[in-house]
């Protein structure tokens, strides 16, 4: 009996040691990760609609519960205390799993400023093609009204997004969100 | 429903977890030698990895989430995972000697069969409610006993073949398991 | 054995990936580019070095009948504490290896080293050792990444060689990781049976 708690007493003796270093550790780091984070969110929104100085969330106000399913949170730029951008994290299914992507549209133009792919698991050198801004540039100024489609030929018409080569279910995933996105942005800021 | 049955046809055939995520290949290529050495492995993998997967939720949920210590987590999982095999080895000892017999072996390697933990961080990571943490880690677990069952019938009519001496053991059952891992993409874009 | 084959000798004549064939889930999974295998051999060398240097440190005060609960938890905490560093100091790097850093914690070479070596050995030669399998386990898996950056995209650390429409995109999908190692394994097999 005697042995056996002086086992546990050792073990416990290791495993407080063990905690405290990795709290020390984490209470080092956590402040760092978290800039990070922010810094993180606060570049992409940057990035999809440079128009606004101020983002905040406002998912709850307009994203209501018949809403298309794939837009995850909206996020409105204001600029003065003006609305003039609206960033939407959509997520629709791509062909490895979903595709988490900002896309961000410019009030007073109801045209798409820019999206941006921050996460998916698409075939690399296929699918994953996804990410690279000479894709994702095909969206950028794409006007808001009418619903974009995907074409696997150089396109012809305004509406027209060409595909990723050999990754038309990529392209078509992300088209879907970006969309939905749309119709949302047409229905609840264009006036 | 339909939540659930992408998640069994991913985690199962598309993001097969020997295959595709390359986690448990240790025991794939060390006890794909014998059919019945698979089965006994595969069940004792798909034994652990359920509980241990509802129980590193509930510890995740309940202890580590309330205290904030969420930086804990690969030390408490290990541990628990650690316990956990040790716990089933001696009930099962105790209570079914034909069972022990049969995956007595097998039980102290999976420890370190970075698939057990690997599937318990992914749901965490995936944000998985109970019912899914459960449908998560059986199917992942299945999908495991499929890779490993299948290797093992290739690799008893291997016995017979004629293949270079210096691509025996280890080295072929590398290539079969490409070919077998180019044969599972072919799975991906079922959903 | 001298000090400097301590070092040495995790390289080439007990290579813990090509000669022991441990640790393969880490080096088929991330070897997808270059600079992946480095930063995972550099996250696996800080870890082992630490969890040696406990280990030898302790080992003729740990009971013997619960030393691998103990290894556990020192390697664990050297893990943790090195997730939250390259996730505070390498964002970019935790993202590419993802949930591998974690699981560094089950790398069979790492509790395979703590018992093996350092549990007898004292602190000096624990460090040599724990460094030299370290670099060994890295050159291999950058030996690993080459092959498959070069042929997969064409490739090496970011810089061209080859075109994108020659480039063979399997070599990066999982079953160029596997036909890669086995490859490897069986040229050094035949190596091994010339000289022997």
């Amino acid at each position: 009996m005697l042995d056996i708690m002086k086992l546990a007493v050792f073990l416990l003796v290791v495993s407080a040691v063990a905690a405290f270093g990795v709290g020390y550790v984490n209470s080092m780091t956590a402040p760092v990760i978290d800039k990070q984070a922010l810094q993180m969110k606060t570049d992409s929104f940057k990035e999809v609609c440079p128009q606004g100085e101020e983002v905040k969330n406002e998912t709850e106000r307009y994203l209501k519960k018949d809403a298309n399913p794939l837009i995850k949170e909206v996020n409105v730029a204001y600029k003065g205390g003006v609305p003039v951008g609206v960033i939407y994290t959509i997520e629709p299914k791509g062909f490895g799993g979903p595709i988490s992507i900002l896309a961000g549209f410019d009030i007073g133009a109801g045209k798409v400023t820019a999206i941006k792919v921050l996460s998916q698991t698409e075939t690399p050198g296929l699918g994953a093609k996804a990410k690279d801004p000479s894709f994702q540039d095909r969206y950028k100024g794409k006007s808001a009204e009418a619903d974009l489609e995907v074409s696997k030929t150089p396109p012809t018409k305004d509406t027209q997004i060409q595909a990723i080569t050999a990754s038309t279910i990529t392209s078509k995933a992300v088209t879907s969100g970006v969309n939905a996105a749309r119709n949302h942005f047409a229905g609840n800021f264009v006036k | 429903m339909q939540d659930y049955f992408i998640i069994v046809i991913s985690a199962v055939l598309i993001n097969n977890i020997v295959l595709s995520q390359f986690l448990g290949i240790c025991p794939f290529l060390g006890v794909s030698k014998k059919l019945s050495a698979a089965l006994g492995m595969g069940a004792a993998v798909t034994f652990v990895l359920v509980l241990a997967g509802l129980l590193t939720w509930f510890f995740q949920i309940y202890i580590l989430n309330p205290f904030n210590i969420g930086y804990m987590q690969t030390v408490a999982f290990i541990l628990i995972i650690g316990a956990l095999v040790q716990f089933v080895e001696m009930v099962i000892k105790k209570y079914s000697p034909g069972l022990y017999k049969a995956l007595g072996i097998y039980l102290p390697l999976i420890t370190t069969n970075c698939a057990v933990l690997g599937v318990a961080i992914l749901n965490i990571q995936k944000d998985f409610s109970l019912v899914k943490t459960l449908v998560h880690s059986t199917s992942h677990a299945v999908g495991f006993s499929l890779a490993l069952i299948l290797m093992a019938g290739i690799r008893e009519r291997l016995e017979s073949a004629d293949i270079p001496k210096c691509m025996e053991g280890v080295p072929i059952s590398l290539v079969i398991a490409s070919l077998m891992s180019i044969a599972f993409l072919g799975f991906s874009g079922l959903i | 054995m001298s000090l400097l084959q301590e070092f040495t000798k995790g390289i080439i004549k007990e290579n813990p990936l090509f000669r022991l064939v441990l640790g393969t889930c880490p080096s088929l999974a991330i070897t997808t580019s270059v600079d992946n295998g480095l930063g995972m051999g550099v996250a696996f060398t800080g870890v082992l070095l630490g969890s040696n240097i406990v280990i030898s440190a302790m080992r003729k005060i740990i009971p013997d009948s619960i030393r691998i609960p103990v290894y556990i938890v020192v390697i664990a905490s050297f893990v943790t504490m090195t997730d939250l560093l390259m996730h505070a100091y390498t964002p970019a790097m935790y993202k590419a290896l993802g949930i591998f850093i974690p699981l560094i914690v089950v790398n069979c070479i790492i509790i395979g080293r703590a018992e093996a070596f350092a549990n007898r050995n004292s602190i000096v030669p624990s460090v040599l050792d724990a460094l030299g399998m370290g670099v060994g386990f890295t050159l291999a898996l950058v030996l690993l990444c080459t092959f498959r950056e070069v042929l997969g995209a064409g490739t090496f650390l970011g810089f061209r060689l080859l075109p994108e429409s020659r480039a063979a995109i399997m070599m990066i999908l999982p079953p160029g990781g596997f036909v890669t190692l086995g490859c490897i394994l069986g040229f050094l097999n035949k190596m091994q049976s010339k000289t022997a």
